[in-house]
């Protein structure tokens, strides 16, 4: 008989290696006691499982790349920083109480995250409740920076209303000013449309009909019958993550992708790899792309940096190139740890004070500031047409930027903010 | 509005076969053994995602098509054998419980398998493109959906009336303890009967695929509408599941007209009706689940 694979004699090397260890001291990749409690704790909610898991996943990266970043600098306030994440779902109850408990339990010192709005206003409210600094990533409703704006929270993603102004005068200038809109039924379906009537109010565009589609619908057919009689200039699509791969496959079996154009404010590389090419197409508002130095900044050298990390360590498990959700889980990271640098403390009343309205360079083309009086990140943001084949070199990249628009020029002046986002400070 | 009526009913009346398809595969594995199967829509995505990688892999999608099901069916089982059958006999509530823990741990391991990405699967050629109806254009793959979901129903009706295991079947969703007295192996009954049930959701679930994205949760999309029509239908009834299949496509799709906040709803409130006047559903049999 050969033996088990632990027999004696392995039983008394590993016992050995262990006596070893504890005469020379505990092996380097155990903390010891006390380090741990050293490590500056910073709370990660994005929603791991459901619709939002894969944008969810790549903010996270983006997060983890920063705290990288960071931390080989040596830290933050001479302490390494640790990240401990929750996976909120993309609900916001859920999300709330995971929220207490990463401040309450796990001592977090201050919030990251979110995907969808309805978590972002519900982790707002939890950390502004607990006097924790949050950065909102990626849920865009407006009220997170508009009425429901708070002293604590800052807002890396673009507000529904820059989306909006961002796309609405390109397709009316592109395709004319008749547009049929596919709407989500919730907040930030209803935000942005609010924004597109802005603009179509202010050029003398008219809508060729409006269909309010409820959260999480799965078959468009209904909809998309009613679109070709109404014969508008163009399609606008409105509708997010899997809704938005499910209209758009739909639209292109009802033959609509050939027979009107078709645009939004925005789309992400997420739900467009979830299609097939000749599903994707149209001119579409966007946040960020990895390939375009409209976007990344030319000779911007901490963006092309960030991209090119990201190849190295993540391109092997995530297997597609990094999308604006790495951008503003970085971002965010990044300007949270820098206002802390800044202010010299973790209390979150001065580290937002340092933060507000100080400008920065990062990965994204010109820079930005998050504006004092309601804590909007300013940035540029960018309109694309989709190439849907990407290019002969890169099949992934599918976005061939067209056209920047400056943050001032599409989101609402400090005066209007002024009226629906009142800001106090805690005395 | 008139004039949008005539394609919104063909909408709803292909949303309803596909409602009613899923519907029929549950109530299959209800009738006969009173598991409430949880996991259905799982399984529906497992034979989704199958296909997908089969066809990614340059199988032929006909091909995959007809296998991907039939492995869906390896697995459930499996399953069947291995986990649900210990619980055979006690209250439903157990294998409620037991196959709602085996949907989420299977959410989690598509996860792990293929990615949280949404993945594009495309129908061939020949099924995408419309077909002017005169009245509309209707896309060729829904067509093709409803053509397929005819023949399944055909075919089992066939089976379940025209066969002698179909009329074992039948008896021992009456009486399993009689037809086992009477030497019929009811465990291998119960078996290729659960089976059954998951070759029809692995043939929505390959169908679905071509008309949502596929994701770990498609499947479960579908599952709610599915278990409404089962009550609607009322348990025990195919023809019920049928019917009511049909009710709440066609229902759902009129509501986008006139009231679309009211689209995903309508079918609950049909479900609320129906329980109030005719608390066994519409075609259901009294006394089934006490």
């Amino acid at each position: 008989m050969s033996g088990s694979a632990f027999n004696r004699r392995t039983f008394v090397k590993g016992a050995g290696a262990g006596a070893a260890a504890l005469v020379v001291g505990v092996p380097a990749f155990i903390p010891r006691l006390g380090e741990a409690a050293d490590a500056l704790k910073i709370g990660v909610l994005e929603p791991y499982t459901g619709t939002y898991a894969f944008p969810g996943e790549n903010e996270t990266i983006g997060i983890q790349m920063a705290v990288d970043a960071w931390n080989k600098k040596g830290g933050v306030l001479g302490r390494q920083i640790e990240i401990i994440k929750e996976d909120e779902q993309s609900k916001p109850d859920v999300a709330a109480q995971k929220a207490r408990k990463l401040v309450n339990q796990d001592k977090c010192v201050a919030l990251i995250g979110t995907v969808s709005s309805g978590s972002s206003l519900s982790v707002q409210k939890a950390s502004s409740d607990m006097g924790i600094l949050f950065f909102a990533s990626g849920g865009h409703t407006d009220d997170v920076t508009g009425k429901n704006c708070t002293w604590n929270t800052f807002r890396t993603c673009h507000s529904t209303w820059m989306e909006a102004h961002a796309t609405a005068y390109t397709l009316a200038k592109k395709f004319g000013k008749r547009f049929y809109f596919i709407t989500p039924d919730y907040a930030y379906g209803h935000a942005l449309q609010t924004a597109f009537d802005d603009v179509i109010k202010q050029i003398g565009g008219t809508t060729a009909g409006t269909d309010l589609t409820p959260l999480g619908t799965t078959d468009f057919s209904s909809y998309l019958t009613k679109v070709t009689p109404a014969k508008p200039d163009v399609l606008v699509v409105l509708v997010q993550g899997d809704d938005y791969t499910n209209c758009m496959k739909q639209a292109d079996s009802f033959g609509l992708l050939k027979k009107f154009p078709v645009g939004g404010p925005q789309v992400e590389l997420e739900p467009l790899y979830g299609l097939a090419p000749e599903a994707r197409t149209g001119v579409w508002g966007i946040e960020w792309s990895y390939s375009s130095d409209t976007c990344l900044g030319k000779g911007n050298k901490a963006a092309h940096q960030f991209v090119s990390d990201y190849y190295a360590h993540y391109l092997n498990t995530q297997k597609k190139p990094p999308t604006a959700r790495q951008c503003f889980g970085y971002v965010s990271m990044d300007r949270m740890l820098a206002g802390m640098a800044a202010a010299k403390t973790t209390d979150s009343v001065k580290v937002a004070r340092a933060i507000e309205g100080e400008k920065f360079q990062s990965i994204f083309a010109d820079g930005g500031y998050y504006r004092k009086e309601d804590h909007q990140l300013m940035w540029p943001m960018w309109v694309a047409e989709i190439r849907p084949n990407g290019t002969p070199k890169d099949p992934n990249d599918l976005f061939n930027v067209v056209a920047k628009h400056d943050p001032d020029s599409i989101e609402q002046s400090v005066a209007e903010k002024a009226k629906i986002c009142k800001m106090t400070y805690p005395s | 509005m008139l004039e949008h009526v005539g394609p919104q009913l063909f909408n709803g009346l292909v949303l309803g076969a596909f409602y009613a398809i899923v519907a029929i595969g549950l109530s299959l594995i209800m009738n006969l053994t009173g598991t409430i199967n949880m996991a259905h829509g799982s399984f529906m995505t497992l034979a989704g995602y199958l296909a997908f990688t089969m066809i990614a892999r340059g199988t032929n999608f006909w091909f995959a098509f007809l296998v991907a099901p039939l492995l869906a069916v390896l697995v459930a089982i499996i399953v069947e054998r291995t986990l649900i059958r210990p619980l055979y006999g006690r209250d439903p509530v157990y294998s409620l419980l037991l196959t709602f823990g085996l949907s989420l741990i299977a959410e989690e391991v598509f996860h792990l398998v293929w990615g949280a990405n949404t993945l594009p699967f495309t129908p061939p050629a020949v099924l995408s493109g419309t077909l002017a109806l005169g009245f509309m254009n209707f896309p060729v793959y829904r067509l093709f959906i409803v053509l397929v979901l005819v023949l399944a129903f055909a075919a089992l009706a066939l089976f379940l009336y025209y066969t002698r295991f179909g009329l074992r079947l039948r008896a021992a969703v009456q009486d399993s303890e009689m037809i086992a007295a009477l030497g019929t192996n009811t465990q291998m009954l119960y078996t290729i009967n659960f089976g059954l049930g998951i070759l029809l959701a692995g043939i929505a679930g390959v169908l679905a695929v071509g008309l949502l994205g596929l994701n770990m949760t498609t499947g479960n999309t579908l599952l709610m509408p599915a278990f409404v029509t089962v009550i609607i239908g009322g348990m025990g009834s195919l023809y019920g599941s049928l019917v009511a299949g049909v009710l709440i496509g066609i229902a759902t799709s009129l509501m986008t007209l006139y009231v679309p906040a009211a689209s995903e709803v309508i079918m609950y409130i049909l479900m609320a009706v129906v329980l109030t006047i005719r608390p066994r559903g519409l075609f259901g049999e009294e006394g089934l689940f006490g």
